[in-house]
């Protein structure tokens, strides 16, 4: 069995009393896209907080690349190759496009380059975006929607060996979801990097990973293909008291 | 856009050119001119760490005071070049050590803590002299000539501008605008935030420091609360800001005319100057709230419109 690039083990937060995320055991491989769907406030986003760095949880391990790093600040997730986007895109508004790209290369990506391919400079990565002609332009300046395409571009600036991708298609259109899906399997593609994906819009994701799994209350309760994940018992159950027939949607 | 290199030619040049005036100068232009470099080697220092993360500390005069003492105290024993530098590491490690300690703290709980800082600092250095050295304040016995003081605080304000500018080019300065504009945006794409701010803290340190102990000797009589003043403190932070703290020019313009202000309001209003220059930065913060390098900014700006 190879070794998985990023694993998290056992992996547990606790606010107070209050459990977001309940012993989650998740392998991902490079060249994987994996989807992680859930009801509202089902814990993706302080599960991806730890397995970005961004938070400690309170019990479990995060392996990457067999490296024991829990606990580690998050610069070290990133130089060891984990980059993300997050929910509300966190652009550095003041410089422009193509200084947020750079950004990453400069520091994360400095240690680790690709064997092969044209993502050194930051001007390929926004040209790849489809940003070419706003790279001067201050971040701030941008579109929401081209604001999210921005955080992928440095997140690749980051040149990852796994991306997590927060909830990147709230807020799209269908056609901009389906074109950033695109991108993203390119990336994957010809990169071979392992995708996290999040989204709490069940469909759009469900029609573009090979992997689902669901998180609710905090919990892992289905890991798969996502055909069978959409006719789980505990799923469809999951879901009613939410936004309901996931099974349906999926379909 | 001035390239690296022509910034710092220009800044050795206009070194040069000031390092003529204690020969053209008459003494009172001379001490103006001393305390106008003095402000901008301190302005600077303070926004290259400060302007750039947007931290805000008040530990300028905790640094420049450390600085002072070091030529106070080992000003028998060490050359005064020695001093100098001596005061400008000793600040720097502090900073380092400081800074280790308490740079996770942001807003309004890093300033607080830094300008505590300052006031710990004086405080045990009073209560040390008091103790044990049985004094006051300290004379410094045989100082060296105005020019050579002279000399010293300008080739300080030089290389602080020099090494603003050559930080702003490099990763370091990347590193810290990235912590000015999402500290923890920065670290997912690989800073080490921490070691960053500590360095350039630091950095920034070691010019008030060595600053304090060559103006020190200026001074000749020194004891905590005139080196450890907060008004110092409180004048470089203003200084920066009026000027524009993420800019170099900005606080260099903003110290001589804070400084050539200051003395013109003392001179001619010695009971209202104090009163006449709060207004002043109430007047200046609310309606200029981007610096004096806005002015820059936006004249450029109509230029281009135009």
């Amino acid at each position: 069995m190879r070794e998985a690039l990023l694993s998290a083990r056992g992996v547990s937060v606790r606010f107070g009393g209050l459990v977001a995320v309940d012993e989650v055991d998740l392998d991902v491989h490079a060249g994987e896209l994996v989807g992680v769907i859930g009801p509202n406030g089902a814990g993706k986003t302080t599960f991806f907080h730890t397995l970005s760095g961004v938070l400690s949880p309170t019990a479990g391990r995060i392996l990457v690349a067999g490296e024991d790093l829990t606990g580690r600040a998050a610069h070290v997730y990133a130089t060891h190759g984990i980059a993300r986007t997050f929910q509300t895109p966190r652009v550095f508004k003041e410089m422009s496009a193509l200084d947020n790209v750079r950004f990453g290369l400069e520091f994360a990506g400095r240690t680790r380059r690709h064997a092969h391919d044209a993502f050194d400079e930051p001007a390929a990565i926004l040209e790849f975006l489809g940003l070419a002609e706003v790279a001067a332009v201050p971040a701030g300046g941008l579109t929401p929607s081209r604001q999210r395409l921005l955080e992928i571009g440095m997140a690749l600036g980051a040149r990852p060996r796994v991306l997590l991708l927060d909830e990147v298609a709230a807020g799209l259109t269908h056609a901009e979801v389906d074109l950033t899906a695109q991108l993203i399997r390119r990336v994957r593609d010809e990169l071979g990097l392992a995708v996290i994906w999040i989204e709490h819009a069940v469909r759009v994701l469900m029609s573009y990973v090979e992997r689902v799994a669901v998180l609710h209350q905090g919990r892992k309760i289905a890991d798969g293909d996502p055909r069978a994940v959409a006719r789980d018992p505990a799923v469809i159950e999951a879901y009613l008291g939410d936004e309901g027939e996931p099974e349906r949607r999926a379909a | 856009m001035m390239t690296l290199r022509d910034s710092i030619l220009a800044t050795l040049l206009a070194a040069l050119a000031l390092s003529a005036m204690p020969w053209l100068l008459s003494a009172f232009a001379l001490s103006l001119t001393l305390t106008c470099l003095m402000y901008a080697g301190l302005a600077v220092s303070w926004a290259m760490f400060c302007g750039a993360t947007n931290y805000l500390s008040l530990a300028t005069a905790a640094f420049f005071g450390m600085g002072a003492y070091v030529t106070a105290w080992g000003a028998e024993a060490l050359p005064y070049g020695v001093a100098v530098l001596l005061g400008g590491l000793v600040a720097a490690a502090f900073a380092a050590l400081v800074g280790a300690a308490v740079l996770h703290l942001r807003g309004a709980y890093f300033a607080v803590i830094t300008f505590g800082l300052g006031e710990l600092v004086r405080h045990a250095i009073t209560y040390y002299e008091k103790s044990y050295a049985g004094t006051v304040g300290r004379v410094i016995s045989a100082p060296p000539e105005a020019a050579t003081i002279y000399h010293t605080v300008l080739l300080l304000s030089a290389l602080a501008v020099v090494t603003a500018l050559a930080v702003r080019a490099s990763r370091l300065g990347l590193a810290l605008r990235g912590i000015g504009a999402d500290e923890e945006r920065a670290r997912t794409l690989g800073v080490n935030t921490r070691r960053a701010k500590v360095l350039a803290f630091s950095l920034s340190a070691f010019f008030a420091g060595a600053l304090g102990a060559a103006m020190a000797m200026r001074w000749t009589y020194i004891d905590p609360l005139s080196v450890f003043n907060p008004f110092i403190g409180f004048q470089t932070v203003l200084i920066a800001m009026v000027g524009g703290a993420h800019t170099i020019l900005g606080p260099i313009a903003s110290a001589v005319l804070f400084s050539l202000l200051t003395e013109f309001l003392r001179l001619q209003f010695p009971y209202l100057f104090l009163i006449m220059l709060g207004f002043l930065l109430i007047l200046l913060v609310l309606y200029l709230p981007g610096g004096l390098a806005s002015l820059f900014a936006r004249w450029r700006w109509r230029k281009s419109n135009a």
